[in-house]
């Protein structure tokens, strides 16, 4: 086979292998190592991303398809990876490099069952990824999903086990929805495979609307928008992400949410184009989030409620930026959705130093910590002016992208209030940082250090890659420019 | 020689270097003298000096005409000698030296003396440049630098209290402000910013508008309504050498000159047309308001400023006339005014030294031992009250002469003021040199800031003031007695030339009613200051019937309370001004910091409500989400 296809099979292999590995291995070496080898397996997955995505541009393909061991029959290649598919996998090696920088420090318990979960995570995104037909897809969201609520649980604290029993509930009815969606679309085509879904499905031979095709439609939606959090299907998320370990949270709110949730939407607006229908919708969830996961930021206390809400607002900018339904505003989508996965992780680092050092995330215990935590402080502003969309950060960029998508569309009042609510953003933000960072030092953390280590590392790591992105967008604009995308 | 200098400075930029740059020089000189007084005196003398020459020079040649090219289009520095501009400039010089001199002997040993000659200097050379710019423009330069010395002078010794200097500085910036509306008017309605190339413009529509500003601007300067008010809170402050200066001397040169310049040059006023009408309304308002108001004054700087005020009036009152006669008297009046209004704040200077107060209240008989001083005092005073045959009576019979020809009310005005300022003359004299010596008791010396004693009131020690001070004074006497018996040379040789108007109005009036009714107010005067000092019972009070009276008490009320002050207006206009600014703001500041974040944290508030834990919720929240996008679906 081809360096493509081994590197295209690697996706699902190397999680599977990595499993195998930790779990064969005797068990205090690999306790020790098992992390390490996550991290690994995520740089391999970021670099394999990488060649591959040059690979097939330089190839001029538009997908690549394979399979995995075998074929069922001929031309029946089940997988396919497109750039777009791979840049979602470049962000998900990031995310999860991040995740196990920081489960470096701050998991010490458990750590087998961690990667085990991780890598199941990771291979389940992957394959929701890398499918070409609504079946396959349903099933490694299935996967994600679970090992996401066995992930939030896996420290059987209070809060953790509760705030896993809500996910598995609100995931349940997702679930519930979605395949119940999936069924009324097989009971109208006979197959489920994206080349056979398009919006000729939802008119029947005599030209009327076929219902069964638009509840189909409808429950899709709303399945998809339970996992990706946007309002009102949003409640799950800020319980599940303040209870998490915080390397959970990265990954949740890093990625899970977008690959389970954003990704549906992307297949769900490719496959169904410009039916009016879903673009509505989707603009109305987007607003919705944006507004209500701003304004409820505004009154949180805890760090990472606050950094839940966050995501539901930065989901809803996504939203925004799909129901345009034009390549600009894809763009500008996957662009958020990288930035995103940067500010948040960076936004969760700073609560796992902040955890490991002061003991607590009660924004309202704390103060000043700039002078004592000076890397933490900064990559925090980093992240607020990035989620804010200030230049020269990347959050800028992704931010203006949509909003130009919004105003060629001719949504302007969309592309208004977009832009307003970053004042809301940069609100909450600021909020927060002057709650955390600024103003006066309690005595009980006058000698407080800065967070060391792997941590430190992420930290710094996370700050650098905001600023390049923002100030190297543009090399990336015009590569695209180049290759006719845009 | 004369004529050798007049080519010299008609060379090139010399002119203005020397005229100009030369006294500024001085004045930085003068400045770095400090305490010593025999560098300073000389230094200053110099500088007078050297400018007269200078202006007499430019006076006994011919004209010419000197074009720098400075800025853009519209500002080139052109200055214009001639027989007019020269004549202003030789008497502003001649002036310029007397007080120098009388500065630097009032101020021996005042810490502020460099100071006070740095702002005279530099005020000089402003008013030089003033006096030769033709290029409206350019001299607006130079008028308005003299606020800034204006300011400066007032400020010595009163850094604390600056309320003077400020009420000078607004009083005389709006003034300034309203001649340059009124120059940019005129200069776009002529076309041209040099005055020697303007056509008469007629005073009706934008002109007359423009017409009224630079006469408001011109005259305010010199110091008549509305823009008053500042010289006579000026005359408790500033130092008596300033008040010698200028409300006394240079800003009359300026201001009138520029007055008789638009009227003759630039804007054709017609005798007996509504803009005439107004201007003399305004002259003979200023008359009657100034010298009521000095009548009742108990300080003799006080009533000399109100005085100063006052005889502005007859100056624009002839002028408003636009009658050859009424200008020529106003020109001559400003010349005479400037010898005997000088000489007499120098007697109150010279009376504040030796005493240590002006307080008509508290001196008293001072004649016996200021002989001099009371001559002095005596002279100008007969001068100002406009009896023959002082200077004073024959520029004010020009002025009644045009007065009546115009209108007879604005005459009768005139006379009125003749009435009250002869009133006040003679109270002011009697009280403060007739009689038995008076001094101030258990005073505590220097009233004035800054101005120290060194002697006790003791009437051994008060004796004539030094030679020094006593040789400016009497200089300035002089022209009083010798233009008011040779008045052929000022005014047939000076004053009508410069104009170019032919006919004589030398020698004695030509109407004798004129005379006769002046002489008959005059004496009206002496018998209500008799009536009165008796009745009150001393010199000082003499006026108080006057003061006291049903009606006019009332409005001496109110006017001491300062009612009538355009100043005062502005500034309760400007603070309510300030005040609605101050409201907006607040308004802008609650609605950013109270009403946005409260809506916010409201909203917030709001919907935390339904976010509360409980997982039932939850799933409702779903539910109806899934019914929303139904809805969805079907509105599109």
């Amino acid at each position: 086979m081809s360096a493509m296809a081994y590197i295209a099979v690697s996706f699902l292999v190397v999680p599977l292998v990595i499993i195998i590995i930790i779990n064969l291995i005797q068990r205090e070496f690999a306790k020790k190592v098992c992390i390490y080898l996550a991290c690994a397996s995520a740089v391999i997955q970021m670099a394999s991303s990488t060649a591959e995505f040059f690979m097939l541009s330089a190839n001029h393909l538009h997908e690549y398809r394979f399979t995995l061991l075998w074929n069922m029959k001929e031309d029946a290649e089940h997988f396919g990876v497109t750039s777009l598919s791979l840049v979602v996998m470049f962000c998900i090696g990031f995310v999860s490099f991040i995740s196990a920088l920081i489960a470096l420090r701050t998991i010490d318990k458990r750590k087998i069952y961690y990667v085990n979960l991780l890598m199941t995570l990771v291979l389940g995104m992957n394959g929701m990824v890398i499918v070409t037909d609504l079946f396959s897809l349903y099933v490694f969201l299935e996967i994600v999903g679970i090992s996401s609520f066995v992930l939030i649980a896996l420290f059987r604290s209070e809060t953790g086990l509760e705030g896993a029993f809500k996910y598995l509930v609100m995931s349940a009815l997702a679930s519930m929805l979605i395949l119940t969606g999936l069924s009324f679309i097989f009971m109208q085509t006979g197959s489920l495979l994206y080349t056979k879904i398009g919006p000729s499905i939802l008119i029947a031979e005599d030209g009327s609307k076929q219902t069964l095709a638009y509840v189909a439609l409808i429950f899709l939606i709303s399945g998809f928008a339970v996992k990706t959090g946007a309002v009102p299907f949003h409640s799950w998320l800020p319980d599940a992400h303040q209870s998490a370990d915080t390397a959970v949270s990265i990954l949740l709110s890093g990625i899970v949410i977008k690959v389970a949730g954003i990704y549906s939407f992307i297949v769900l607006t490719d496959l169904f184009k410009n039916v009016p229908a879903i673009d509505t919708a989707l603009a109305i969830l987007g607003i919705a989030s944006i507004i209500t996961g701003a304004l409820l930021a505004l009154r949180q206390t805890h760090f990472k409620r606050i950094a839940a809400y966050s995501s539901v607002s930065q989901m809803g900018y996504i939203l925004l930026g799909l129901s345009t339904g034009s390549t600009l505003g894809l763009v500008g989508v996957i662009a958020h959705v990288f930035n995103h996965a940067t500010f948040k992780s960076t936004l969760f680092a700073n609560a796992a130093a902040l955890h490991e050092q002061t003991g607590t995330l009660d924004i309202d215990e704390m103060g000043g910590l700039q002078s004592r935590m000076p890397v933490t402080g900064f990559s925090n502003i980093a992240a607020f002016l990035s989620t804010a969309g200030i230049p020269p950060f990347a959050g800028f960029w992704s931010k203006l992208l949509i909003i130009m998508a919004l105003w060629n569309r001719g949504l302007r009042v969309l592309a208004g209030i977009a832009l307003f609510s970053s004042i809301l953003t940069a609100a909450y933000f600021l909020r927060l940082q002057k709650k955390v960072f600024f103003g006066k030092l309690p005595d009980k953390y006058s000698d407080l250090k800065e967070i060391d280590g792997t941590v430190r590392f992420a930290e710094i790591i996370l700050t650098v890659v905001i600023i390049a992105a923002g100030v190297c967008f543009p090399l990336a604009l015009l590569y695209l420019k180049g290759r006719g995308i845009l | 020689m004369l004529s050798q200098i007049s080519s010299f400075l008609n060379s090139g930029a010399n002119i203005i270097w020397f005229m100009i740059v030369l006294p500024a020089v001085f004045g930085v000189a003068a400045r770095f003298s400090g305490k010593r007084y025999a560098a300073r005196l000389m230094i200053s003398v110099l500088s007078a000096a050297v400018n007269l020459l200078f202006a007499l020079s430019l006076y006994l040649s011919e004209s010419f005409y000197v074009v720098i090219p400075f800025a853009s289009h519209g500002l080139d520095i052109a200055l214009n000698v001639n027989e007019y501009s020269a004549m202003f400039l030789a008497f502003a010089a001649a002036g310029f030296l007397v007080v120098s001199l009388y500065s630097v002997e009032f101020l021996k040993g005042e810490s502020c003396a460099g100071l006070f000659m740095l702002y005279l200097n530099i005020s000089i050379a402003m008013i030089n440049g003033a006096l030769l710019s033709d290029n409206l423009g350019i001299m607006l330069f130079f008028w308005e630098g003299l606020l800034c010395t204006l300011f400066g002078m007032l400020l010595i010794n009163n850094r604390q209290n600056p309320k003077a200097a400020v009420k000078a500085l607004v009083l005389s910036g709006t003034a300034d402000l309203l001649l340059m509306l009124g120059i940019i008017i005129t200069v776009y309605q002529a076309g041209t910013p040099y005055v020697s190339q303007m056509q008469k413009l007629p005073v009706t529509g934008i002109a007359g508008i423009g017409f009224v500003c630079m006469m408001l601007g011109a005259v305010g300067k010199a110091g008549s309504l509305p823009f008053h008010t500042w010289i006579p809170e000026a005359a408790g402050d500033a130092p008596t050498p300033f008040l010698a200066a200028f409300p006394g001397m240079l800003e009359k040169f300026l201001g009138i000159y520029l007055a008789v310049r638009i009227v003759t040059d630039i804007y054709d006023l017609r005798p007996g047309s509504g803009m005439s009408i107004a201007v003399m309304a305004l002259g003979t308002l200023t008359i009657i308001v100034g010298v009521a108001m000095a009548l009742i004054q108990k300080d003799m700087k006080r009533l000399l400023a109100y005085h100063a005020i006052s005889q502005v009036g007859y100056m624009v009152l002839g002028i408003g006339t636009a009658l050859p006669v009424g200008i020529i008297g106003g020109i001559f009046h400003m010349l005479n005014n400037t010898a005997y209004k000088s000489c007499l704040f120098m007697t109150a200077g010279s009376i504040e030294r030796q005493t240590g107060t002006t307080d008509l209240r508290k001196i008293g008989g001072l004649a016996k031992h200021m002989p001099v001083t009371a001559a002095c005092f005596i002279v100008s005073g007969l001068a100002i009250a406009g009896v023959p045959p002082f200077s004073g009576f024959f520029s004010k019979e020009l002025v009644f002469d045009a007065a009546l020809e115009s209108n007879v009310v604005f005459y009768a005005g005139a006379l009125l003021g003749a009435f009250m300022t002869a009133v006040s003359f003679l109270k002011m004299g009697r009280a403060a040199f007739a009689g038995e010596l008076k001094l101030p008791e258990n005073e505590k010396y220097g009233q004035e800031p800054g101005i120290k004693r060194a002697q006790e009131p003791n009437s051994r020690l008060v004796r004539e003031s030094g030679f020094g001070m006593l040789l400016p004074m009497c200089a300035l006497a002089v022209p009083s007695i010798l233009f008011g018996v040779a008045n052929t040379w000022p005014l047939d040789s000076l004053i009508s030339p410069a104009l170019e108007y032919t006919e004589s109005y030398s020698g004695w009036p030509h109407s004798a009613v004129l005379v006769l009714i002046s002489l008959v107010v005059l004496a009206l005067a002496v018998c209500d200051h008799i009536y009165g000092s008796r009745k009150s019972g001393s010199a000082i009070n003499a006026a108080d019937h006057i003061h006291y009276a049903p009606v006019l008490r009332n409005i001496y009320a109110a006017a001491e309370k300062g009612w009538f002050d355009p100043y005062n207006w502005t500034m309760r206009i400007v603070g309510a001004w300030s005040a609605l600014c101050m409201f907006i703001e607040r308004g802008v500041a609650w609605f950013y910091d109270v009403a946005a974040v409260g809506a916010a944290k409201g909203a917030g508030n709001l919907l935390h409500r339904i976010d509360n834990g409980s997982l039932s919720l939850y799933l409702a929240a779903a539910v109806a989400g899934v019914g929303i996008i139904v809805v969805i679906f079907l509105a599109v």
